[in-house]
């Protein structure tokens, strides 16, 4: 027994010397089935005298053959590594998944919808096909007055029209819902106008309103700060003006000082250091009236903006028609 | 509007601010000034009255009364103390009657005799020229200036040549005929007001005066027109004709019927200094309701709850003051205010804030947080399941466009959409506009044309409103992508339904109506309709060689059309987790040759039905026909995972499961597992 065990560590040692610490080395002896594994498993049935023995002798044959194993295949792999890495290059490009690209406009939309939910402002939809009624007598502008002309109108067949703001939400949500409330309502509007750069006949509107018991225009201004400031990430300054709008009154444009320049002067807002944003105002009494509401209970403002001039001053895009061109080389900059 | 700064300074004494800073001025407490130019030895400024102020401020006068309430400063209204002659009345004259008092409230004349027609001094020239107005003779030229400098648009008339020395204001007859001072000839119709004399038409009310009773250089007597029309009865008729002019701009938006007698007398005095005229006495006047100023009440406290600022009291009656409004009364914190007739746009405490508010400067109110009941914001669904199905379209490597909600003639008739109830636009900008779309794939496949010289693997969607006949509007999705791979879009969509919390998802051929066959969307075989429990909620497919070819895209496009209303009423947030089983899955390997009619569908059904329950999972992991293979026969390659809840299944129990699925397999004649 002894002697077998010899010439099979004499054996292992010849094997380990022409092939190193191989893997079919391993198998051979120490696999389930090898024979060092074998003659470990059958120690037990032993006396114990030849057991130690054996043990010793078969143990040191194990630890042979794991040693040569273990540093043989440090040594290939090392080797292996080091011939193949010698020339690896990390500045060849990197793969990239193919992703997919929300348009700005989403993205913004949704940003904003952020921004006034957290404010308590819940988002409201409304129809893109409008009665008359609601685009423009509800909301004081008579027929047959000039100030209609504030809003270049499609007309449709069927006897509605495009609406031409989101506006008509504010009556038609008032109709059902009691103050006080706080609402914004984004969507698009259309105006009948030749396009251009800065000109779109389909635009994204996102509308506002805010009734309750006291609702001042001062609190209009803190609302409006608070969105710009948290929209363009910048501290950004607010700026009311008188205006005109037959459903608030009083009415104001909004401008924010440039984010381009910071309010010094330059190209995008003119040299007056200043970018209309959005149109305001106190919610008219007759707007009140119109939705069965009693004006002397209740107070509230109402502002609006186009989505777009925003995304535009907030990323630099210089054509406002590229929102809607399906040009992928503008979209998969989003 | 145009507005000449010498003018402006006309009215004051003292010296007003330079033009620019005069501009800022009234952009920051009155009107946006759009430009300040040099021009003529005088500056234009170019203001952006609102309509609201048109009526006492499209003219010089009434900026300059702006001016003078924002600076604080005084102005005069200019001198016309007439001379009348005592030997002339304006009523022998001329006659005046109305017949439609609602669209004529007041009409006044006044008759200057003895005049010398020819041309303006060179200071009243100089001043029309810098507001754009070509100056005539000096008596059209004097009612033309007193139009710019007190809003009141006037007419003048050739006494001798008005037919019965009459005036008569009425309603048009049926193609009445008249030709005006520029000679274009209009055919009227009852909607349309004129100035008639005892015969014909002799001017368009309030918009163009007639050829007739011209003002010529033989003309001696003058009969002044100085009426107040009806703002909706000159709309309507300049619309009708299509005739705007200085003086329809300003009868449209509404005036003070007490300016007529203002104007008329201002220009009477002018026509005696410059025409060496002779002023008849007295004005003919018809004003059956004369017009008087309207008290509004005034809650002082009114003014800080709408505006968030405290303006001492003393400072509000210093404003309105200013602005020419007279405080009446006061009781308590009210005040009654009388408001000037020409001030048409002021009827309620909001208006007289907003005055208050804009001349003490909005500038000076501080932004202040709203106090309000803590109601959370409703949760909006309909949003939340566009981004949710926005978010899995982009995971799914899909760019998101918006298109316009337009289309034309052409895609119209290229898709077939014309007898579908498309809604057509009465006013379009252009035939490309034309309809309202009434699905999302025309656009979505123009796209396609314009982006695939860049972009050869397109993959995009859109969800938006589509609009179909009488009048209604649902939002669709729709995505595609460019390539043979109606399987590939496929699962996109199953990925995207299940992200919507969707699971149970049928897939049935398309069938074309009877009438879509020859002209479809969609290719006749590579087409499905989507369903879910049952109902069909869209469309995917292959689209047609017909429409590919009709816009020319040179590639095969897949698309699914989705009704995004239908799927909004499917969608669920629930969700369960299922616990991992304990016990190990195992998976087997099957491939089968079947018949090429032989749909993967009824192969899966087999496997199920041999495998039972045990079977977890089935994966087809190829398909194969062609070379190698009968012609008739397609290779379908399953992996099927076998797993059981409740033990580890031994691969004696798999094979038996694996033979009993063969067997029901091959029961199919012409079917042959592969072993």
């Amino acid at each position: 027994m002894k002697t077998d065990l010899n010439s099979l560590k004499n054996q292992v040692k010849e094997e380990l010397k022409k092939e190193g610490g191989s893997l079919g080395v391993y198998r051979k002896y120490l696999g389930p089935k090898g024979e060092i594994t074998q003659i470990l498993r059958s120690l037990k049935d032993l006396p114990e005298k030849e057991r130690k023995e054996k043990g010793k002798l078969a143990n040191e044959i194990k630890n042979e053959i794991e040693k040569a194993v273990e540093s043989g295949k440090y040594k290939t792999r090392d080797a292996k590594y080091k011939t193949q890495d010698a020339h690896f290059d990390i500045t060849v490009p990197g793969k990239k998944p193919s992703l997919g690209h929300l348009h700005p406009l989403t993205l913004a939309r949704r940003e904003v919808e952020e921004i006034f939910e957290s404010m308590g402002f819940s988002v409201i939809g409304g129809p893109e096909m409008e009665k008359e009624w609601y685009n423009f007598d509800a909301l004081n502008i008579p027929k047959d007055h000039p100030a209609r002309d504030q809003w270049d109108t499609f007309y449709l067949k069927n006897g509605l029209l495009l609406r031409t703001h989101t506006s008509p939400v504010q009556v038609r949500y008032m109709e059902k819902n009691n103050p006080p409330l706080r609402i914004i309502v984004p969507g698009p509007v259309f105006r009948h106008e030749a396009t251009d750069i800065s000109h779109e006949f389909e635009l994204m509107q996102v509308e506002g309103l805010m009734v309750d018991k006291t609702v001042s225009v001062a609190n209009f201004k803190a609302v409006i700060d608070e969105f710009f400031r948290r929209f363009f990430k910048k501290d950004v300054k607010t700026r009311l003006r008188q205006d005109f709008f037959p459903f608030t009154e009083p009415s104001f444009d909004v401008s924010i000082s440039c984010v381009v320049c910071g309010g010094k002067g330059c190209p995008t807002c003119k040299k007056s250091g200043w970018v209309e944003l959005a149109g305001a105002g106190m919610v008219h009494p007759n707007v009140f009236k119109n939705s069965g509401l009693i004006p002397k209970d209740w107070q509230g403002w109402a502002f609006g903006f186009g989505l777009e001039r925003l995304v535009m001053m907030k990323y630099k895009i210089n054509d406002v028609r590229l929102f809607r061109s399906g040009d992928l080389r503008f979209l998969n900059q989003f | 509007m145009i507005f000449s700064y010498n003018w402006l300074q006309s009215f004051f004494a003292k010296k007003l601010p330079k033009p620019e800073q005069l501009a800022e001025v009234l952009t920051l407490h009155f009107a946006e000034v759009e430009e300040v130019r040099k021009e003529k030895g005088d500056y234009i400024l170019n203001i952006d009255v609102r309509p609201n102020r048109a009526a006492d401020c499209f003219s010089h006068l009434g900026i300059a009364r702006e001016i003078a309430a924002i600076l604080g400063l005084k102005f005069q209204i200019p001198d016309y103390r007439l001379k009348e002659d005592k030997n002339l009345k304006s009523k022998d004259f001329v006659s005046v009657e109305i017949k439609d008092k609602k669209a004529c409230p007041r009409y006044t004349a006044k008759v200057i005799t003895d005049i010398k027609v020819g041309p303006s001094p060179e200071w009243l020239q100089k001043r029309l020229i810098v507001c754009g107005l070509r100056p005539i003779n000096n008596i059209v030229d004097v009612v033309n200036y007193v139009m710019l400098e007190t809003g009141q648009p006037l007419h003048t008339f050739d006494g001798e040549k008005l037919e019965g020395e009459k005036i008569i204001v009425r309603f048009a007859q049926n193609s009445e005929k008249i030709t005006t001072l520029d000679g274009d000839a209009f055919t009227l119709d009852p909607e349309v007001l004129v100035i008639a004399d005892a015969k014909n038409p002799v001017a368009i009310a309030g918009i163009k005066g007639g050829k007739t009773p011209e003002i010529s250089r033989k003309t001696r007597i003058v009969v002044i027109e100085s009426a107040n029309f009806n703002p909706r009865v000159i709309r309507r008729g300049s619309k009708k004709i299509n005739l705007k002019t200085d003086a329809s701009v300003r009868f449209e938006h509404g005036l003070d019927p007490n300016m007529t007698e203002i104007a008329i007398n201002r220009s009477a005095y002018l026509m005696e200094k410059i025409a060496q005229g002779k002023i008849a006495q007295g004005l003919v006047d018809v004003y059956p309701q004369k017009v008087f100023p309207k008290i509004v009440k005034l809650d002082l406290n009114y003014i800080e709850r709408l505006l968030g600022i405290k303006i001492p009291e003393k400072e509000v009656k210093n404003i309105l003051e200013r602005l020419g409004f007279k405080i009446k009364t006061k009781k308590g914190k009210f005040l009654n205010i009388e408001i000037p007739t020409r001030r048409l746009d002021v009827s309620l405490s909001e208006d007289l804030i907003e005055d208050i508010g804009r001349i003490y400067g909005y500038k000076k109110i501080g932004a202040v947080y709203p106090i309000s009941a803590l109601i959370p914001p409703r949760r909006n669904l309909d949003i939340f399941w566009e981004d949710a199905a926005k978010n899995a379209l982009k995971e799914a490597g899909f760019n998101e466009v918006y298109n316009y909600s337009f289309f034309g003639e052409k895609e119209a008739k290229l898709f077939d959409f014309t007898k579908k109830g498309l809604i057509e636009v009465e006013n379009p900008l252009s035939n490309e506009q034309k309809y309202l779309r009434i699905s999302l794939i025309p656009n979505l496949l123009k796209n396609v044309e314009k982006n695939l010289r860049q972009f050869p693997d397109i993959k995009i969607f859109e969800l938006g409103k589509v609009f179909k006949s009488p009048n209604t509007e649902k939002r669709m999705l729709a995505g595609l992508l460019v390539g043979d791979n109606f399987y590939q879009l496929k699962g996109v969509v199953d990925s995207l339904l299940n992200s919507l919390g969707i699971s149970s998802i049928w897939y049935d051929d398309y069938q074309a109506g009877p009438e879509e066959t020859k002209l479809s969307v969609w290719h006749p075989q590579k087409s499905a309709e989507i369903k879910i429990n049952g109902e069909e909620i869209g469309f995917l497919g292959e689209i047609s060689h017909h429409i590919l070819s009709g816009l020319t895209i040179p590639a095969k496009v897949v698309l699914f059309d989705i009704d995004f209303e239908k799927l909004n009423k499917s969608v669920s947030e629930e969700q369960e987790y299922r616990p991992i089983s304990k016990f190990p899955s195992a998976i087997r390997d099957i491939a089968v040759l079947v018949p090429r009619q032989i749909r993967v569908e009824e192969v899966l059904n087999k496997i199920e039905e041999g495998g039972g329950t045990l079977i977890r999972d089935v994966d087809l992991f190829d398909m194969y026909e062609g070379a190698g293979l009968p012609e008739d026969r397609k290779n379908l390659a399953f992996h099927i995972i076998f797993q059981a809840e409740n033990r580890t299944l031994s691969s004696e129990e798999i094979d038996k499961i694996q033979q009993k699925i063969i067997k029901t397999l091959e029961k199919n004649p012409g079917w042959q597992v592969r072993k």
